[in-house]
């Protein structure tokens, strides 16, 4: 294809563009929206900007070098990718996070696929989605007019309107500062003037037909006019929900990527009522506050498909006609797919197995017995790991809480928790006998010891009496305040009632040698029979969780 | 209901040079015209006249055969041969040469003027032997004998989307009174009940005019006037503008009730009913950046294109291209001495700022401007595809034989990939039966 030749093919006229200047042209309709997110969130995003085309524009010309491609940054859609990838992440994202995304970008979701014109999806989101993997990058949003320094920026995240929508309520700004920016987001998703503006500009310019962002957005709005939240009408959450996040920015620059959106013109009105449906799908109800990247990778999947449902109808041939033309070609398709019945032949024809067919049936056994042992081995490996971690470990512990039970309140068969809750009492559960009965409640209490805290289990009958004592924890010396806990010791305060006393009448020696020890034991009991003595078993449970 | 076709594009008018300039005739006419007997595509017709012989203006130089149209002298003088010539559609063909004396004696044997009032079908079809204007060259006798009561609507194009042109434009400006009355007349004996003319926005001074003609006349014509938007002149466009009505692929305007004629063609007709002429002058506009006085011109038949130029006062600047017909769907000249034809409309000299910038051809990124663009509802990006990876079997599904080859596709593609040469190829293919 010579240059003369194509000069003398009809047309002799071309209107201006090439692919270079519509991408020129997208890259003037993010000024705005990035001069904005400069003045709200200070200069560190033009630096991040910066990096990210750079590594784009780099990881294009490694490829194209490495493959002995021509070289082809010269189309601008490197940096286009650069900028897009840069717009979307939030102000404070580490510098290294724009490279990784745009390698990513550039490397894996375009040129492995054949590069410029073959990729199947958005080579910005794609790096984008890629850094949302990482935690707390994509999560922690600056507040706007706190310009970040260039250097050691801190993270002080603010809520962004995306997390009120999605619990249902409207933002705290208003429509205006909507509007204008001062919302905490992404660095071009913010300003939703500036993004309209260049929105306008790109279909003045007739870079992007207007059909993708208006099936788009009007879809958005619809659904969120049939589904409102807030108490301030509909519009007003129609407003919000199209002013905030990147709907607008995904609209205008991500969705209609002519690479990865479809080419006839019904696709490009389906595609975009897809992306809006879908993002408001995840808006309402995933756990992610936003969904306009998801959508539209998602119905970047689908471009093939929407191609094929819109291809224009043929001139001359009726709606009805090319309906009905349509319908037989789905019928012509369908028509070869018959089920066949899957017949098993052991004796073929009827005859006794060759030695040939005896061979056959004994690959096929081969190969399904690769087959079974994988599935062996795997399950078995699975049922092992699961059979030492997880039951293995609960019986254990719950062996243990039996075993502390029965040494706590030896009539108790098993125990339950209870809604009560009291001062210094780490926990208070109800034991059981067998037959069901309530025999008492087990505290757990804490008590300064010698070495540390001491934990205990005492078990208190419905008569106020002692049953049972159970050091769970301690830190006390290993020959000295042990002597304190030994069965004997404890068991002297099973059946003591009231309150226990060092010395005098009902009193509980303290053990020689252990004192401290002793005498901690002696108030964790104590407290453990006051809790149950003022236990409020008639009045109202509260089942509020908390310190009470 | 309004009308409209689909798709389309907006080039460049370039309309602000001539459209203002009156019709003007020859500054010199010219000492010799070449009279081409092969005037339409349909077929040749043989020569009357004899080297020496005196022949006058309007007389028939060729005995029309069955299909074809036969061509008169638009100059008086003598006839020095009648030989093969250069033909603008770029082969030597078969021409009478007539030496101009100047004095442009009318041939004695003018038919009579008819009554307008009674023209009947049969004297229409006879008295016309008059090619499309438009670009088309199809005989108008052949055409309107078969819409003869076939018809409802008859739609005059007087649309000239194409840049640059503005030969149609300035005739219905200036001509408004003959053109409404030809169509009225053609209209009445083809029994159409609806007469429509078509133009573009672009040209508001002859809509008003003609608005004006049909107020004070009375006239029983429409007057459509559309959006600027290219191909609206293309036939199947304009028959889908003013009825709805779509002309599936191989069909003609004619199988859903409609006759477009052109504008030119209309005031022919009614040259030759009311005043008995045959067509022996056209206009044709003479413009592009490289001409120095761009304007339209009153020329006789068979004058060579080198004497228009003269008259437009040369080039002024290296002329990269000229072109017959406007720059969408011209043709190349390679001959200055060629003759304007009967369905010549214009001459577009073109710098080399006005044409196409000679880029290669990128990858194309699926923009899908090619597919909205097209007027015919096909999807040249899809071709583009299937002939790039040789799955010839996809073809005929894409009918690339409904292309019209308007070029809309090939204008709008930001990776200038030819796509017009390419759908034509596909053409081929389909039309070959697969491979290849």
């Amino acid at each position: 294809m010579g240059p003369v030749r194509s000069l003398r093919l009809p047309p002799q006229v071309g209107q201006p563009g090439t692919t270079a200047a519509m991408m020129a042209d997208v890259m003037i309709a993010l000024l705005p929206a990035l001069g904005m997110a400069v003045f709200l969130f200070g200069i560190r995003v033009l630096a991040l900007t910066a990096i990210s085309i750079a590594a784009c524009v780099l990881s294009e010309t490694l490829y194209c070098r490495l493959s002995r491609q021509p070289l082809a940054i010269g189309d601008l859609s490197a940096c286009v990718t650069g900028m897009l990838l840069a717009m979307s992440l939030p102000a404070s994202a580490p510098y290294w996070s724009p490279v990784l995304g745009g390698a990513f970008a550039i490397l894996v979701v375009k040129q492995f696929y054949g590069g410029m014109g073959r990729n199947f999806m958005n080579p910005a989101l794609g790096g984008r989605m890629l850094l949302a993997t990482f935690p707390m990058l994509m999560t922690t949003w600056p507040q706007p007019l706190r310009r970040l320094p260039l250097w050691g920026a801190d993270a002080v995240s603010a809520a962004t309107p995306m997390s009120y929508l999605h619990e249902g309520q409207l933002p705290p700004q208003s429509l205006f500062q909507l509007l204008l920016g001062q919302q905490g987001g992404c660095i071009g998703e913010v300003s939703s003037l500036m993004l309209l503006m260049g929105g306008l500009y790109l279909m003045l310019r007739r870079v992007i037909s207007p059909r993708i962002p208006l099936a788009y957005l009007g879809t958005a709005a619809v659904l969120a006019l049939l589904f409102p939240h807030g108490d301030a009408g509909a519009w007003m959450w129609v407003s919000a929900q199209l002013l905030s996040g990147g709907v607008l920015m995904g609209a205008f620059f991500l969705a209609t990527d002519p690479v990865t959106s479809p080419v006839t013109p019904w696709g490009q009105v389906l595609f975009g009522i897809g992306c809006g449906g879908l993002t408001m799908l995840l808006r309402y109800h995933s756990s992610y506050p936003e969904g306009v990247g998801w959508a539209i990778l998602t119905m970047n999947c689908c471009v093939w498909l929407l191609d094929r449902v819109g291809m224009p109808r043929r001139f001359g041939t009726g709606r009805f006609a090319t309906f009905q033309s349509w319908l037989a070609q789905a019928r012509a398709y369908l028509a070869p797919v018959r089920f066949v019945r899957p017949e098993l032949h052991v004796f073929r024809n009827g005859k006794m197995p060759g030695e040939e067919h005896l061979d056959q049936l004994r690959a096929a056994g081969k190969n399904l017995a690769y087959l079974g042992a994988v599935i062996l081995v795997t399950g078995a490996v699975i049922s092992g790991v699961s059979y030492l971690t997880g039951p293995e470990a609960i019986r254990a512990e719950e062996e243990r809480q039996q075993e502390r039970l029965l040494q706590v309140m030896p009539s108790a068969a098993f125990r339950s928790e209870t809604p009560y809750r009291a001062s210094g009492a780490l926990s208070i559960t109800a034991g059981y006998s067998s037959d069901s009965v309530l025999m008492g409640y087990c505290v757990e209490v804490q008590a300064q010891g010698f070495g540390g805290v001491i934990t205990l289990e005492v078990g208190v009958d419905l008569n106020g009496q002692v049953t049972g004592v159970a050091v769970v924890n301690h830190n006390e010396t290993a020959n000295v305040g042990v002597h304190a806990m030994t069965e004997t010791a404890l068991s002297r305060y099973i059946g003591r009632s009231g309150t226990l006393r060092t010395s005098g009448d009902n009193a509980v020696d303290a053990v020689s040698g252990a004192t401290a020890t002793s005498r901690a034991i002696t108030a964790g009991v104590n407290r453990a029979l006051a809790i149950v003595a003022n236990l409020d078993t008639e009045g109202v449970v509260d089942y509020v969780d908390g310190d009470v | 209901m309004k009308h409209s076709f689909f798709g389309g594009v907006y080039p460049a008018g370039h309309k602000e040079n001539t459209r203002r300039k009156p019709i003007a005739r020859l500054e010199q006419p010219p000492g010799q015209v070449v009279i081409p007997l092969l005037m339409s595509h349909t077929g040749d017709a043989v020569s009357l006249v004899r080297q020496g012989e005196r022949v006058c203006v309007g007389q028939p130089l060729s005995r029309g055969v069955e299909e074809g149209a036969s061509v008169h002298a638009s100059v008086s003088g003598v006839v020095e041969a009648v030989e093969e010539r250069a033909h603008p559609w770029g082969r030597r063909l078969l021409s009478v040469v007539i030496r101009n004396d100047g004095k442009n004696t009318p041939w004695p044997q003018w038919p009579a003027p008819l009554d307008l009032e009674k023209v009947t079908a049969e004297q229409l079809i006879e008295r016309t032997g008059i090619v499309g204007m438009g670009g088309g060259a199809y005989p108008t006798a052949l055409k309107l004998r078969q819409a003869a009561g076939k018809i409802d609507t008859l739609i005059v194009n007087a649309a000239e989307c194409e840049p640059y042109v503005t030969a149609d434009h300035r005739l219905l400006l200036e001509r408004s009174g003959h053109v409404l009355q030809g169509a009225q007349v053609i209209a009445r004996c083809l029994g159409a009940s609806r007469a429509v003319v078509v133009t573009e926005g672009d040209k508001l001074n002859a809509v008003e005019a003609v608005e004006r003609r049909m107020r004070r006349r009375n006239a029983k014509v429409e007057l459509c006037t559309a959006g600027t938007r290219y191909p609206l002149g293309a036939e199947k466009q304009i028959v889908q503008t003013v009825t709805g009505r779509e002309v599936f692929g191989s069909k003609l305007p004619l199988d859903v009730g409609c006759l477009v004629l052109n504008v030119a063609t209309v005031f022919a007709v009614q040259e030759a009913l009311a005043r008995g002429r045959a067509l022996t002058h056209r206009v044709v506009t003479v413009a592009g950046g490289a001409v120095a006085r761009p304007r339209n011109l009153w020329v006789p038949v068979g004058t060579p294109l080198r004497c228009l130029l003269e008259s437009a006062g040369g080039l002024r600047e290296q002329a990269e291209l000229i072109l017959l017909g406007g720059p969408m769907m011209g043709t190349p000249v390679s001959d200055l001495e060629a003759p304007v034809i009967k369905s010549t409309n214009a001459l577009i000299c073109l710098n080399s700022w006005e044409l196409r910038r000679p880029r290669p051809e990128s990858i194309c990124i699926r923009c899908g401007k090619c597919v909205s663009a097209c007027p015919m509802h096909l999807a040249p990006s899809f071709i583009h595809r299937a002939l790039q990876r040789e799955e010839w079997d996809k073809l005929p599904a894409l009918h690339p034989e409904d292309c019209m080859e308007c070029g809309c596709c090939s204008y709008i593609c930001p990776a200038r990939i030819p796509l017009l040469e390419q759908v034509r190829q596909a053409r081929q293919s389909v039309e070959r039966g697969g491979a290849q």
